[in-house]
């Protein structure tokens, strides 16, 4: 009875004692240094080992027949082979670095990015409340970076000598047709968004991806948070107005609700400004952002509606009483966006947008209604062929419907727009060769139904790491646009304004300090002209207009070398000059300042829960036509100075007190001059300095967070 | 009968096999990690979960290894790698074992390790995921010591940054402190650590004066 088992377990033994194979072998990388640590093993079994300091290992197995032998290791791709058991014996695998990791090179050239995500980051997602110039706003925090150019009085965003219109922003992939909000000339713009809905910006200076068009000099791109951390309450008492804040959160989708009203009445009222309001600016805004989360994807629905009213009588030299000016904006934006994964490594990004902007104004005796009607629907498809070569491709279609109605005294009501349809087809390449050396090419198609024209613009960026920490990145590409609203709604017998971009682009990035230097070419051409002062209908207009911009950005960051500071220094030099609107030669534009300074710091006090903030921008003086002497643009304003500061303290985790000032040591800028229509009786133009509406600006606010678990911080704020 | 019983228990013996394999080899696992060997134990329990595809142990424990010794790595790559591979086997875990107490505080310590790393940079994103997590955990099971004391060390060490008085925490923490001689562990190789950091932080932040 007992021999039989015996004997089985005999068996058994034996059968262990033959069948058992060793695999051995060593691990190394491409340059033959050997890998440590590696881990060795047969898929679905528990049999392996890991490699020693020689890239060695060495086990036993019972497994037979054919098998699947895995090498994995951090910062390498996995390694998989399949083969009879017998053969896995002196073993040579040579393991390929994972392009994913860190210290691969990444196409900088042109491109500064904010976020946790992206690897190298210029700005910190808040560093966009944290600034002090900026007061919240997200395109005064941009504005210190090198690229661009301090124009006070505008506020919106001037790249290396291109207009405002020239840069384009994009939700979540979709564009923002009407992203400022509406102001008089003397007070900067803002941007209409919070800057607490989104995660990532993206804000590139040129040379930008085949992905975006109808953008000649810039792009700025923002993402919404995917998934709200959540439920709260935000509240907030500010000097200029009031806001409120809510977050829901179910099981797979959350809804987030901001809504502001803002009214400088009595901010005005105790510290009066340059202009003589009847009706200072009051604005109400709402924006919501619905997620739901699927199986396989996202689905985010972003609205935002505001309405911005106020009115008031302005200093100017022809116009002894002052010039009066009425504006009613009411501004809806919905965007809609569709994230999934179809599997097989393909992922669609689908969306649209639309919007509608109404503006009523009255300038002087006139009378101007608009309405512009956009709507934008897009799809990308992306695919993963591995992790060295990816191809995204697309196609977006933008319907454009302007209207505009215009009477006074002499003129009868009149009305007039234009429908501007275009489509566009893009696809790019994203190719890395390994971590030293990457490359992305693209291609993107438009066709105008305005104007029956179609356009073809090539991008390509190379980036090449030139030591463990620096590397060098090129990009070159062809951007085309649409002429701009205010000339197409008088004249569509024209074509797209084109650009071409040369980049030269050296990132430095080592233990929390980067430096990036970028020198760059940018030729113009086709840019529209016009024979009179401003354009109207009597105008000629033409597409005979060029000119061109190069320069040298600078870029310092460093939170390594002094404890608890954070600070950074940007620096631009522009050479730009230009034919186009009704300029009669090639100068350089009002906007484009030769040089640009921009020193941000932020120190973090400790015992005082503070956090202080300074800003400095130094820029160098703009060109006005002084019609005095022969010319046109060719004296030069004295150049601009301003400090900032602010102070956020935080009174407990829920609780923030936050101030700023802006140039608080007072600084007397002059945006320009405003020259008489006539000369005075001793034949000279008399002029008027153009200044802002207030050289100070003070802010005072108080925020407060209420969350479920009383632990949601203000630091979100800070 | 003496045969029948012989064979029945051959029979449970057999079944038990896999069983007795996995015992067996995360036993080896925590024997390598006590050894002071954590990533061979990494790799041994990576292994195991590549090979018991339901089970969510191993993975948990490969997540775990890469965490803990993510707190003292200084190499910015070397800890987003890590953090990284954390992260994948922490989205496996959370795929095999819904609403897990255990895997929402690991995922709170891995935020907390990019917070140690770069405060200025992670710490304001990330330290209301990780306030929420806790939340969450503890509503899940409010008596797993581990959720407990990482609570309360969580909300301690925001006091303590906030400047406030952590004194006020140290009953919560007391209490973490003694439900780690009460709690029994769900399973076998069930997580069962913390109570010996748990008792040093009480020791350091509530002295009797």
């Amino acid at each position: 009875m007992k021999t039989p088992i015996l004997f089985l377990l005999i068996c058994l033994g034996m059968g262990t004692l033959y069948g058992q194979i060793e695999i051995y072998g060593t691990v190394t990388q491409k340059n033959g240094q050997p890998v440590l640590g590696a881990n060795i093993y047969l898929e679905g079994t528990y049999d392996g080992a890991s490699s020693d300091e020689n890239g060695a290992f060495r086990f036993q197995t019972y497994e037979t027949g054919v098998q699947t032998l895995i090498v994995s290791s951090i910062s390498f791709e996995t390694f998989m082979m399949a083969a009879s058991i017998e053969q896995f014996k002196n073993l040579n695998i040579v393991l390929k670095e994972d392009v994913n990791s860190l210290d691969t090179v990444v196409i900088s050239a042109g491109t500064f990015e904010a976020g946790d995500n992206s690897k190298v980051s210029v700005l910190k997602p808040l560093d966009v409340v944290t600034t002090a110039s900026a007061l919240g706003d997200f395109v005064g925090a941009l504005q210190t970076l090198p690229g661009t150019s301090t124009v006070a009085e505008d506020g919106r965003l001037f790249v290396r000598g291109g207009d405002a219109g020239e840069t384009q922003i994009f939700i979540d992939g979709i564009r923002v047709f009407t992203p400022y909000t509406p102001t008089t000339n003397n007070i900067p713009a803002r941007g209409r968004y919070s800057p607490f809905l989104f995660d990532g910006i993206t804000f590139s200076t040129g040379g930008y991806s085949a992905e975006y068009g109808q953008a000649l000099s810039s792009v700025l791109l923002l993402n919404t948070i995917d998934e709200p951390d959540q439920e709260k309450t935000d509240i907030s008492l500010m000097t200029v107005g009031v806001g409120l804040g809510n977050t829901q959160k179910w099981n797979n989708s959350s809804l987030s609700v901001n809504a502001s009203y803002i009214n400088l009445a009595p901010y005005i009222a105790l510290f009066p400004d340059r202009n003589d309001w009847q009706k200072p600016f009051e604005a109400f805004s709402g924006e919501s952002v619905y997620r739901r989360k699927f199986e396989k994807g996202l689905f985010k629905m972003y609205v935002a509606y505001d309405a911005t009213n106020f009115t008031l009588t302005q200093e100017d030299i022809n116009f002894p009483d002052g010039l009066y000016f009425k504006l009613n904006n009411d501004n809806l934006y919905t965007n809609a966006s569709y994230f999934g994964d179809l599997g097989e490594s393909w992922k669609l990004e689908t969306g649209g947008s639309f919007t509608r902007a109404a503006n009523k104004l009255g300038i002087d005796d006139s009378e101007i209604e608009n309405v512009e009607n956009s709507v934008q629907l897009k799809v990308k498809l992306r695919k993963r062929f591995s992790n060295r070569f990816k191809l995204n491709f697309g196609a977006e279609q933008f319907l454009t419907d302007f209207n505009e109605d215009f009477q006074n005294l002499e003129i009868p009501e009149t009305s007039y727009g234009y429908h501007n349809n275009i489509s566009a087809v893009f696809a790019e390449s994203d190719l890395i060769f390994s971590r030293k050396f990457a490359a992305k090419i693209g291609l993107r198609g438009e066709y105008s139904g305005l104007f029956q024209q179609f356009s073809v613009s090539p991008r390509a960026s190379v980036a090449y790491k030139t030591s463990n920490y620096g590397q060098l990145s090129v990009a070159f590409g062809d951007f085309y646009q649409q002429p701009f609203g205010d000339v197409l709604k008088f004249d569509q017998e024209l074509e797209a304004q084109k650009a071409q971009h040369y980049i030269l682009n050296y990132q430095y990035f080592h233990n929390d300090r980067i430096f990036r230097a970028e020198v760059y070419r940018k030729e113009y051409k086709n840019l529209v002209t016009y024979n009179t002062e401003f354009p109207d209908f009597s105008s000629n207009y033409n597409n005979e207009g060029f000119g061109y911009a190069q320069g040298l950005d600078l870029f310092w960051r460093d939170n390594q070398s002094i404890k608890n500071l954070d600070y950074w220094v940007s620096y631009s030099y522009l050479d730009s000059e230009r034919k186009y609107n009704n300029y009669p030669e090639q100068v350089t534009p009002s906007f484009a300042n030769k040089h640009n300074l921009s020193v941000v710091g932020k120190y973090w006090i400790g015992e005082w829960r503070s956090q202080v903030g300074f800003s400095y921008t130094f820029a160098s003086g703009r060109a006005y036509t002084n019609p005095n002497m022969p010319g046109f643009l060719q004296d030069q304003t004295k150049s601009f100075n301003s400090i900032s500061l602010n102070w956020a303290y935080l009174i407990s985790q829920q609780k923030i007190l936050y101030f700023s000032i802006n140039n608080v040591l007072g600084f007397k800028n002059i945006n320009g001059y405003q020259y008489a229509d006539v000369p005075n009786m001793n034949g000279i133009y008399d002029r008027r300095a153009l200044q802002p509406a207030a050289d100070q600006f003070f802010f005072v606010g108080f925020f407060w967070t209420l969350s479920d678990d009383g632990k949601e911080n203000q630091l979100d704020n800070l | 009968m003496k045969k029948l019983l012989f064979y029945s228990t051959l029979f449970i013996t057999l079944s038990s096999f896999a069983q007795a394999k996995f015992d067996q080899g995360m036993e080896q696992a925590f024997d390598l990690w006590k050894n002071d060997q954590p990533w061979e134990a990494a790799n041994l329990f990576e292994r195991i979960s590549q090979a018991e595809k339901e089970n969510w142990l191993p993975s948990f424990y490969v997540a775990q290894i890469n965490v803990l010794y993510s707190f003292s790595e200084k190499n910015e790559e070397k800890l987003s790698a890590q953090l990284n591979k954390a992260q994948d086997f922490l989205n496996d875990a959370k795929s095999l074992s819904k609403d897990n107490a255990e895997i929402l505080v690991l995922q709170a310590q891995l935020y907390t390790a990019w917070i140690v790393f770069d405060g200025a940079k992670y710490g304001m994103t990330m330290s209301p995921k990780i306030s929420q997590l806790y939340e969450q955990a503890y509503q899940i099971e409010p008596d797993n010591p581990r959720v407990a004391s990482g609570k309360v060390e969580w909300e301690l060490g925001t006091a303590r940054w906030f400047g406030k008085d952590t004194k006020p925490f140290c009953e919560d923490l007391q209490k973490a402190v003694n439900l780690f001689d009460t709690y029994e562990p769900k399973g076998k190789f069930y997580p069962n650590g913390g109570a010996e950091y748990a008792r040093q932080s009480l020791a350091q932040n509530c002295k009797e004066e």
